[in-house]
């Protein structure tokens, strides 16, 4: 357990120092949202109808942004060897890199959201809504991206090829995402079964992933 | 390695070779004559349908090639697990071989299913649970061959896709069971259904002479590729010890 | 913890996580993520004006009255019906008696103005969902041509 903590707390330690992890993402993520004004023209009702639409989108593309670093630089000197032979099981590696990539990116998003959705013009009631759905689909968004990291590990073109690699992945995380924003915002409906879906696909993915990505992890450094 | 497991007495590189050698033949035979037995019925000797007329011979090619889609993916998830589990070389050069195979027939399913939406429907697509986990499938095949060719080092590239494919596994019984669970405008299963198949016997056996015959040119296909991919490993095998 | 004892765990609870997980989609499966609402799910939602639905249900008989490009039709689930009025060009398989998934809205007077009209196609004569609906609005009956599709017989 300590030896967990001990590689989530370097990991949001470098990526802290670094400083520019979390900034470059958010800013990527108002930046592109704020372009949707301008494609679609800035007639409220037209913005306020896809608002949550661009929100979930652009958060799924921001969390790809930084994913290409997630093991690059500890592959290249070093590090993950001797993360293979210290005494966590890669499994649980994989799990706490995937848990720093969120903390980095999907938690900063996650406060982003509301600006991004009020440049947007999106509907007041829609908020609550929408942050409970980005809550639940960015840690399944980490979750994937860190097994597509680790696929493409060493790569050549790791960035796009991980991009091609993970974005289908992501959509059924989407289609759940958006489920959950129209079930509980436009008909005034119960939103248990999307609420369900998609805590129970975070669940599924938490349980998966893991083995996945130390299995690629493995490969890569064989 | 595992020796005196059944299976494995086929992942000789060698025998393989030699069954492949035998079976080809058989393969492309009955896949020729059943193309042309299956297209004639499809074409010809079947009714249109009550409601859809002459638009539903494209269920001929279309369900054929959905479900070689499917079972080339079944197969991709098997070879890669057992390249994962017993790194056989033979499950390697199997998953390199199937990966472009099935996704031509996802595209063509995808394709037709399109061009079958317009008249009947009155869409080319809709995002639907069925279509949308078939794209997907389609993108996992893309993805499955993009990541085995993007290593300097090709067994690496091989294992990488390997595991993308057993993960991918999970998107079958979506696509199987999508229009059941869900409220989808694809309409559902007609042949493999609880009580027997809900498609009149005349239009049956044009669809099921289709399906043997995709089915033997799928293999006879991957056959042909694995023959060619071993017989260049092992011309170059031979060159380089020389 | 020895490695072997702490790998032991990790699946365990692996295994556990992904029970909770297939639990919770298999239960979520039964309600959620549906690509159409029937008119009796219409009539318990009152959906507000101007807000897009996909409607899905069977073209009722004798309904269907065309006025130049527009048509106006009852879509039914046997038990309740919504009416609908569309512009444009409807897909071949569109006829009475027939499922559809018509996409649209509700304008201020409580007609549903449809935007796109889909046929959903069935060679058992009724799509299984909306005979699911049927069977959940307690109005299902047993339709003729099911099973067999009559050959020869062209549009």
């Amino acid at each position: 357990m300590s030896a967990f903590l001990a590689l989530l707390k370097r990991d949001l330690v470098l990526s802290y120092r670094q400083g520019i992890d979390a900034w470059v993402v958010v800013l990527f993520f108002l930046a592109a949202g704020i372009l949707f004004p301008f494609a679609i023209g800035p007639e409220p009702n037209a913005l306020m109808r896809v608002s949550t639409g661009v929100v979930l989108s652009m958060a799924a593309l921001a969390a790809l942004l930084s994913l290409d670093r997630l093991y690059q630089g500890d592959f290249e000197d070093g590090s993950l060897d001797l993360m293979v032979l210290g005494p966590l099981p890669l499994e649980l590696t994989a799990l706490a890199k995937a848990l720093a990539h969120w903390l980095s990116t999907g938690l900063p998003l996650l406060i982003a959201a509301p600006l991004l959705a009020l440049m947007l013009n999106a509907p007041s009631e829609s908020y609550g809504p929408m942050l409970l759905a980005l809550a639940l689909a960015t840690p399944a968004l980490s979750l994937l991206g860190g097994l597509g990291a680790a696929l493409t590990l060493g790569s050549r073109r790791g960035g796009i090829l991980l991009t091609l690699l993970i974005l289908p992945l992501y959509v059924p995380v989407l289609i759940f995402a958006a489920g959950l924003i129209s079930r509980s915002l436009l008909l005034e409906d119960d939103p248990t079964g999307a609420l369900l879906l998609l805590s129970g696909v975070d669940l599924g993915l938490l349980a998966i992933t893991p083995w996945a990505t130390a299995a690629a992890l493995r490969q890569a450094l064989r | 390695m595992a020796t005196g497991f059944n299976i494995h007495r086929f992942a000789n590189p060698g025998r393989f070779l030699r069954l492949a050698g035998a079976l080809l033949p058989w393969l492309t035979g009955g896949a020729v004559i059943l193309f042309a037995v299956g297209l004639y019925l499809a074409l010809v000797g079947s009714p249109p349908d009550y409601q859809q007329g002459d638009t539903v011979r494209i269920m001929y090619i279309h369900v054929p090639s959905a479900w070689m889609a499917m079972m080339g993916y079944g197969l991709l998830g098997a070879a890669g697990a057992s390249a994962l589990i017993w790194r056989h070389p033979l499950a390697d050069v199997a998953s390199e071989a199937i990966a472009p195979v099935g996704a031509g027939f996802t595209f063509v399913a995808l394709v037709t299913g399109s061009l079958w939406g317009k008249p009947t429907w009155g869409t080319y697509w809709v995002w639907d649970a069925r279509l949308t986990s078939f794209l997907v499938l389609f993108f996992l095949y893309v993805g499955h061959i993009a990541l085995t060719h993007a290593f300097d080092e090709r067994q690496r590239g091989r294992r990488s896709a390997a595991i993308i494919a057993v993960v991918g596994l999970i998107n079958l019984p979506i696509i199987k069971y999508s229009v059941d669970w869900w409220n989808t405008l694809h309409q559902s299963e007609s042949i493999l259904r609880m009580d027997g198949p809900s498609i009149d016997p005349s239009m049956l056996w044009p669809l099921f002479t289709m399906i043997v015959a995709f089915t033997l040119y799928f293999f006879a296909v991957v056959m042909t590729r694995m023959k060619a991919m071993l017989l260049e490993a092992r011309h170059r095998a031979a060159a380089f010890a020389r | 913890m020895s490695r072997k004892r702490l790998r032991l765990y990790l699946v365990l609870a692996t295994l556990v996580v992904l029970g909770i997980a297939a639990t919770l989609i298999l239960r979520a499966l039964n309600e959620e993520l549906v690509f159409f609402l029937s008119p009796t799910q219409i009539a318990e939602k009152q959906p507000n004006a101007g807000q897009q639905i996909r409607l899905g249900g069977l073209v009722e008989a004798g309904s269907v009255k065309k006025s130049g490009e527009t048509v106006a039709f009852s879509v039914t689930d046997l038990s309740n019906n919504v009416r609908v009025s569309y512009r444009g060009l409807l897909p071949d398989l569109f006829r009475e008696g027939q499922g559809v998934v018509v996409q649209g809205a509700f304008d201020g007077a409580g007609q549903f103005v449809a935007s796109e009209v889909l046929a959903k196609h069935d060679e058992t004569y009724m799509p299984p969902e909306v005979a699911k609906a049927l069977k959940e609005s307690g109005r299902w009956q047993e339709t003729e041509g099911k099973g067999t599709a009559q050959p020869a017989v062209t549009q």
